[in-house]
C-alpha cells in the first residue's frame, strides 16, 4: 500500500484512493465545496488545492490519487506521495478563491439559514482574509422557487454544482440545469418540471452555502439554538439514519445523516417531512375509557384494573381467546414485551399476528437510493422477537370468533378496510395502545397511551437485518409512557409478576439472553450507526 | 414552458434520423438537432428542447442546459437578418466600433435589439476567425469581410 | 530570403483546389495509400513521433506522442476528432485550410484514425463557420463516393466514418475536453484532468484531439518522411507554418513559412509593414492568450516554440495581432478581458469570478475613474487566476483547463509593459487614444 506523508502524518491508503478522501478519513480538514464523496469529480471549486512535493503546480486534491512510486521516484526514499495541507502558497491559494467566492456573495449571514452550519463561513474564518477587496457592486439576482419544498437565493450560490449532479446522478430525474455561462451562471429549472422529486430535499443538505433552503425551515429558528438528535427514519423498513433537530419538546428539521451501510449520505421526503404528520394527529395523552359512547379519562391503576377484568380471567369456549396485535411500526423492545405477555401470560388463549401491512411499490433510484415498499420500519426486528405470528390476522379471528383483543397500535400510517372496522365493531373488549386517535384508536374499549414515534427508545431493525439505536426526541406527553413499560405492567397486573425494568436497556438486555439476533447487542455498541445481525458484519 | 406549449416537429424526419445514426450515442446528436431545429424555427422554443429531450432520452431541462451555454443558439425570435458584428481586438482596430455605432444610428436600435419592422437584429458578437479580413460582420450563415461603412450600408440595403 | 516553398498551402490559389480531382491531381491520398498498404499503424505514429511534429492548435504537445497515449489493450472504441473549433483571437489558418484544400485534412484525419485505429472520426468546426461547413460536407461525400471512407477503405480492409459537427458559439469548446463534452450534446465545460482524453475521451473512451493544421501536416510526413519534416526550421519544433497577421497591417493574411522565421519579416515583409507607415507598439504572437511583446522585443525574434519562450510569451496558435503606435494598450486590454469574460464557460471559480472583476476594474480605467490600486489589484487577480509574475514559471494550475491563464497572462502583460498609459488613465481621467 503506498504512504502518504501528508502535513506531518504518515499515512498507509490504497493505491487509487484520492488526496482528499484520505485527509478526510484521518480528520484532516482539507476545504471543499464541489466534492462529495458519491458525486461526480469535477474540481471546479478550485478550494481543495494542496501542494505535492515534485510537481510544479498546486493540485487539486479531489482528483489527485495516491499510486505506488517507482523505487526510485519515493519522496525521501520511503513515501509514494508527499502533500502539505498548510504550506504559505496553499493558504494563499485558499484565501484567493475564498475572495473570489464572495465577490457576489452577499454578508447577509445574520439572515441567512445556513449561518451557523455553512462552509463559506466557516472557511472563511479559518482560511479567508479579513477585509474584501472588491469596490463593484455586487449581482443581485431574486430568489426563485426550485419546486414545492425547495427554494434557491441565487445570490448566495457558489455554483458548485452538487445540486445539479445530484438530480443527474443520484434521485435521476433531472430538474436542475445550468442555465447561461461565465459570471451568468445560475441554477435553474424548468417552468413545468420543477424540483418535486421524492429526494428533492436533499439538495438543501449537500449545499454548502445557504442558496438551496428548505421552505419547511425558513427563518423559523437558528441553528445554533437548537438540540441535534441523531435518530432512525421510521417511515420505512430502510431505516435512513437521520439528525433531528429540535428545541423544547418541538422538531424544526430533519436531516440525513451519514451512514454507508444504510442510506448513504441521503433520505427522502417523506422521512424528511414526517415530523409534521406526528405532530398532526390528535393525541391520546391518558388512559381512557369509553363509558356511554364517550372518552372518559381513568388513571393508569384504574385501566389496568379494567383489562385484568376483561382479559385475564379465563372462560370457557373460543370467545375466551385474546387477539394480541404486534406492531412492526414499535420497537423491537416494545415487542418483545409485547410477546412475553402473550406466550406467558394468555399462553394457548393467545392468537398473536398483526393487521395487514401497508405495502407500497419499492422505489430506486440510479445513485442507488431505495425506498421500501414496507411501509413499517421494523418488520424484521418483530419476526426476530415473536416467530409465530399472523402477518395479516383477520381469517384467523374470524375462524375463531375472537371477542378479545390487545393491540399495539402502527400509528398514523393506518387506515382500515371496512371488514375490519365491522369485525372490531364486534368485539367484546379491545384494548388499543396508542400515542393518537387513529381509526384502530376509535374502535376501542380501553386506550392507554404510548409513546409517539419521536418520543421511543429502543431498537429497530432493518429490512437487510441491521439493528440500529432509535432514540427519543422529545418527552414524552401527558401521562403517556414507553410502551415497553406498559406490556410490562399489563403483565404484572394480568400475570401477577413482579418484572421490575425502568428502562429499556433492561428489556435489550433480557432480549440479548432469549432471541438469537440479539446476542451481544447493547445500546453502547449500537452507537450512532448500528449493528448488523450478519455475524460476519458485526465482527468487522 | 408549460405542458399546454404547442408541439414541435421536424418537418424532415429522414434528417433526424439520418443526424442520430450517425453518432454512437443518441445525446451526440443534440447540437445538430439544434441547429436544424433552429433552421427550420428561426429561434430554439420551450417545445423544441421537449421534442429533441425525448428523441435523445434525455431530461429537457438538460436540453436547456446546453441550449442556454451557446451564443448562436437563441430563445427568442431573431430578426430577419441577424448583424453580428465582430467586436475582439483585430475587428475593432479596424473600425468594428464605428460599424456598430454605425448600424445603431442607421437603424435606431441598440446592441441586442431588432429594429421595429423585424428585418434586422443588431448582436454585437466576439470573434469570428476572420481576423485577417476585419472588419468581418455574420448575417445569419454568412460571413462578410473587409467591411466599411459605405459597403457595410451597401450590403445592407441590398438585403430583402 | 529562404527557398521555402509553401507545403500546405501550396495550392490555395488554384482554381477549385478544394475538390477531391485536383487534390488527386496533385498526388492527394498517395500518403494514405502508402499507409494502408505498407504501414502498420505503430509505424505511422512511429514516423509522426519522429518528425516532431508539435501541436499547432496552441499547447504545442508532440501528436506522435500524444498517439501513443492511446491504450492498445482494452474493447472500448477508439476515436480521432480533428479540433477545427478555431476562436483563438487572431487566428484564421484553419479556416484557410479547410476551405481551400479540405482533402488534406481529410487525408491527415484518416492516417491519424488508422494509427489509432478508431473507426469513427469527428470533425468539430466552430457552429460560425458554416460556408465551411458545406465545403466538409462535400468533401465527406466525394472521399466516400471514392471509397476513402467508409467499409474497406481502399481495399484495405480498414473501416472509417468522419462526421462533421458543428458547434454552436463558444470558445471555450477550443479547449479538447470542453470540446468532447460539446461533442457529447452537453455544456462545453472543459473536465477535471486525468484522466485525459487519450485515456478517457469521447464517451469515456480513448480518443485524439488533434488541430486541423496538425492533422494538415501529417499527409506531408508520411510522403517525405521525418527527416525531411525535421529539417525545415529548428529541431525542437519543426515543419511549416501558418502564420496568421492581423491588426494594423498593411496586407494581414495567412502566411506559411517555416518555423523559426523571424518575426519582424512577417510583419514588415509578408504583411507589408505598419498600416500608414505608423509606428509599432506592441504584438500578440500567438493568439490573443499570449502575452504581448512589445515592439523592442520583436527585434530578432524567431517565431518557434523556443524563441517565444525566450521573451516569455509563445507560439500558440501563431496568431499574430499588430497594435502601432496609435492604439491605446488600456482599450486593447479592456477589449482582450471583455473576451474572455464574455467567453469564460463559468465551471470554476477563479475564471467566473475573476474575469468580469478584471472588466469592471478596467472599464472603470479606462474611463477614467480608476486609482492607481486598480492597477495593483489588476496584477493580483490576474496572479490568482493563474498568471504568475514570472511566466517562466508556468501556472498554479488554478483553474480546470488554460483558460485562467490565457486570460491573466495578456491582461498583466498588458500592464507589466505599458504600465504608464494604465497610470495615465487615473492622472489625466480616462484613456486617451
Amino acid at each position: 500500500m503506498p504512504l502518504l506523508k501528508i502535513d506531518d502524518r504518515e499515512i498507509e491508503v490504497a493505491a487509487g484512493t484520492t488526496v482528499l478522501d484520505a485527509a478526510l478519513a484521518n480528520d484532516i480538514e482539507i476545504p471543499h465545496y464541489c466534492y462529495h464523496p458519491v458525486l461526480e469529480i469535477v474540481g471546479s471549486c478550485r478550494m481543495c488545492m494542496v501542494e505535492i512535493e515534485g510537481m510544479p503546480k498546486l493540485q487539486v486534491s479531489c482528483n489527485t490519487r495516491i499510486g505506488n512510486a517507482l523505487p526510485d521516484r519515493k519522496v525521501d526514499g520511503m513515501y509514494d506521495m508527499v502533500v502539505s495541507t498548510k504550506s504559505d502558497i496553499v493558504k494563499r491559494a485558499r484565501e484567493n478563491t475564498l475572495e473570489f467566492l464572495l465577490l457576489n456573495h452577499p454578508l447577509d449571514c445574520p439572515v441567512c439559514d445556513q449561518a451557523g452550519e455553512c462552509f463559506l463561513q466557516d472557511y472563511s474564518f479559518r482560511y479567508g482574509r479579513a477585509h474584501s477587496r472588491f469596490e463593484d457592486e455586487k449581482r443581485v439576482r431574486p430568489a426563485e422557487d426550485l419546486g414545492a419544498g425547495v427554494v434557491i437565493n441565487q445570490n448566495r450560490c457558489i455554483m458548485c454544482t452538487r445540486c445539479v449532479r445530484f438530480t443527474r446522478e443520484i434521485s435521476g430525474t433531472g430538474e436542475l440545469f445550468v442555465q447561461q455561462r461565465g459570471n451568468s451562471t445560475k441554477i435553474s429549472i424548468l417552468e413545468d418540471k420543477p424540483l418535486d422529486n421524492l429526494l428533492a430535499g436533499n439538495v438543501t443538505d449537500i449545499c454548502p452555502v445557504g442558496a438551496l433552503l428548505s421552505k419547511d425551515y425558513i427563518h423559523r429558528n437558528r441553528i445554533w439554538n437548537l438540540d441535534r438528535q441523531p435518530s432512525v427514519c421510521q417511515e420505512c423498513s430502510v431505516g435512513c439514519n437521520v439528525d433531528i433537530y429540535h428545541k423544547n419538546g418541538k422538531v424544526f428539521r430533519t436531516s440525513a445523516r451519514e451512514n454507508l451501510d444504510v442510506n448513504g449520505y441521503f433520505i427522502c421526503d417523506t422521512g424528511r417531512y414526517s415530523y409534521h404528520d406526528y405532530e398532526a394527529v390528535e393525541r391520546v395523552t391518558s388512559p381512557m375509557i369509553r363509558k356511554d359512547k364517550k372518552w372518559q379519562k381513568i388513571s393508569w391503576d384504574g385501566a389496568f384494573k379494567e383489562i385484568f377484568e376483561k382479559l385475564g380471567r379465563k372462560k370457557e369456549g373460543d370467545s375466551n381467546n385474546v387477539a394480541g396485535i404486534f406492531s412492526p411500526f414499535h420497537t423491537s423492545e416494545a415487542n418483545f414485551m409485547f410477546a412475553r405477555l402473550m406466550q406467558n401470560v394468555f399462553k394457548e388463549r393467545a392468537v398473536i399476528g398483526t393487521l395487514p401491512l401497508p405495502k407500497e411499490e419499492e422505489k430506486k433510484f440510479p445513485g442507488g437510493f431505495r425506498i421500501s415498499g414496507d411501509c413499517s420500519p421494523n418488520w424484521r426486528g418483530l419476526t426476530e422477537v415473536s416467530s409465530y405470528i399472523y402477518e395479516d390476522i383477520f381469517n384467523e379471528l374470524k375462524k375463531q370468533k375472537i371477542k378479545l383483543m390487545y393491540a399495539l397500535d402502527d400509528g398514523v400510517n393506518r387506515e382500515l378496510t371496512q371488514e375490519w372496522k365491522d369485525l372490531l365493531r364486534n368485539l367484546d373488549f379491545l384494548v388499543v395502545q396508542t400515542y393518537a386517535m387513529t381509526p384502530l384508536a376509535e374502535r376501542a374499549h380501553l386506550l392507554l397511551p404510548g409513546a409517539a414515534p419521536l418520543e421511543r427508545e429502543g431498537t429497530l431493525m432493518n429490512d437487510s437485518g441491521r439493528i440500529q439505536w432509535l432514540r427519543p426526541v422529545i418527552p414524552l406527553k401527558g401521562s403517556s409512557r414507553p410502551d415497553w413499560k406498559i406490556v410490562m405492567e399489563v403483565m404484572n397486573t394480568v400475570g401477577k409478576r413482579e418484572l421490575d425494568y425502568s428502562h429499556v436497556n433492561e428489556v435489550l438486555a433480557e432480549m440479548n439472553e432469549r432471541i438469537p439476533a440479539y446476542e451481544g447487542v447493547t445500546f453502547f455498541k449500537l452507537g450512532e450507526s448500528g449493528m448488523s445481525i450478519n455475524e460476519e458484519a458485526r465482527e468487522s | 414552458m408549460t405542458n399546454n406549449d404547442p408541439k414541435f416537429e421536424f418537418d424532415k424526419p429522414e434528417m433526424v434520423e439520418n443526424i442520430i445514426s450517425h453518432y454512437p450515442d443518441k445525446r451526440s446528436a443534440v447540437l445538430p438537432l439544434l441547429h436544424l431545429a433552429q433552421s427550420q424555427e428561426g429561434f430554439i422554443s420551450s417545445a423544441v428542447m421537449r421534442t429533441i429531450a425525448q428523441l435523445v432520452e434525455a431530461a429537457p431541462a438538460e436540453i436547456a442546459d446546453t441550449v442556454s451555454f451557446y451564443t448562436m443558439l437563441y430563445t427568442e425570435p431573431q430578426g430577419k437578418f441577424n448583424l453580428q458584428v465582430c467586436q475582439t481586438l483585430s475587428c475593432s482596430l479596424n473600425g468594428a466600433d464605428e460599424l456598430v455605432d454605425h448600424i445603431c444610428g442607421e437603424y435606431k436600435i441598440n446592441p441586442g435589439e431588432t429594429t421595429e419592422d423585424g428585418k434586422f437584429t443588431l448582436t454585437k458578437v466576439e470573434c469570428l476567425g476572420a481576423c485577417g479580413t476585419a472588419p468581418v460582420v455574420q448575417i445569419n450563415n454568412d460571413y462578410h469581410e473587409g467591411l466599411s461603412i459605405e459597403s457595410l450600408d451597401k450590403l445592407l440595403d441590398s438585403l430583402e | 530570403m529562404s527557398d521555402f516553398k509553401p507545403i500546405l498551402t501550396e495550392h490555395i490559389h488554384t482554381e477549385n483546389s478544394h475538390t477531391l480531382e485536383f487534390y488527386r491531381s496533385v498526388g492527394g491520398y498517395s500518403a494514405l495509400e502508402k499507409v494502408l498498404k505498407t504501414m502498420a499503424p505503430d509505424d505511422v505514429t512511429n514516423e509522426v513521433k519522429a518528425s516532431n511534429l508539435r501541436g499547432r492548435g496552441g499547447a504545442g504537445f508532440s501528436a506522435g506522442l500524444k498517439w501513443g497515449f492511446i491504450p492498445k489493450e482494452g474493447d472500448k472504441p477508439k476515436y480521432l476528432v480533428c479540433n477545427a473549433d478555431e476562436s483563438e483571437p487572431g487566428t484564421f489558418k484553419d479556416r484557410l485550410l479547410m476551405t481551400k484544400v479540405p482533402h488534406q485534412m481529410l487525408e491527415g484525419i484518416i492516417i491519424a484514425s488508422y494509427a489509432i485505429q478508431a473507426q469513427l472520426a469527428f470533425v468539430y468546426i466552430r457552429g460560425e463557420f458554416y460556408s465551411e461547413y458545406l465545403i466538409l460536407e462535400q468533401m465527406i461525400a466525394e472521399a466516400k463516393e471514392a471509397s476513402l471512407l467508409g467499409k474497406n477503405i481502399l481495399d484495405s480492409g480498414y473501416d472509417l466514418d468522419v462526421v462533421i459537427h458543428r458547434g454552436a458559439g463558444a470558445y471555450i469548446c477550443g479547449e479538447e475536453t470542453g470540446l468532447l463534452e460539446s461533442l457529447e450534446g452537453k455544456r462545453g465545460w472543459p473536465r477535471i484532468k486525468p484522466p485525459f482524453p487519450a485515456i478517457e475521451g469521447y464517451l469515456k473512451s480513448p480518443t485524439i484531439v488533434n488541430n486541423v493544421e496538425t492533422l494538415a501536416n501529417v499527409p506531408h510526413i508520411i510522403n517525405r518522411g521525418a527527416d525531411w519534416f525535421r529539417a525545415i526550421g529548428p529541431e525542437k519544433g519543426p515543419g511549416p507554418k501558418l502564420f496568421c497577421i492581423s491588426g494594423r497591417v498593411k496586407k494581414p493574411g495567412v502566411y506559411e513559412e517555416p518555423m523559426g522565421i523571424s518575426l519582424q519579416d512577417l510583419i514588415y515583409d509578408r504583411a507589408g509593414g505598419i498600416t500608414k507607415d505608423r509606428k509599432l507598439k506592441a504584438v500578440f504572437p500567438g493568439g490573443s492568450s499570449s502575452p504581448i511583446l512589445t515592439a523592442e522585443e520583436t527585434e530578432d525574434l524567431k517565431m518557434d516554440f523556443s524563441g517565444l519562450a525566450s521573451v516569455n510569451s509563445m507560439l500558440g496558435s501563431a496568431g499574430i495581432i499588430v497594435m502601432d503606435e496609435t492604439v491605446n494598450m488600456v482599450k486593447a486590454c479592456l477589449n482582450v478581458a471583455r473576451f474572455y469574460a464574455h467567453e469564460s464557460c463559468g465551471q470554476c471559480t477563479p475564471c467566473r469570478e475573476g474575469t468580469s472583476w478584471l472588466v469592471k476594474i478596467l472599464t472603470r480605467l479606462y474611463d477614467g475613474n480608476g486609482t492607481r490600486r486598480d492597477i495593483e489589484m489588476l496584477l493580483e487577480i490576474t496572479d490568482n487566476m493563474g498568471g504568475l509574475a514570472d511566466f517562466s514559471l508556468g501556472s498554479f494550475g488554478k483553474t480546470v483547463c488554460p483558460f485562467g491563464e490565457a486570460v491573466s497572462w495578456p491582461v498583466r502583460s498588458f500592464i507589466e509593459k505599458f504600465e504608464n498609459e494604465f497610470v495615465a488613465c487615473v492622472n489625466i481621467g480616462g484613456a486617451v487614444v
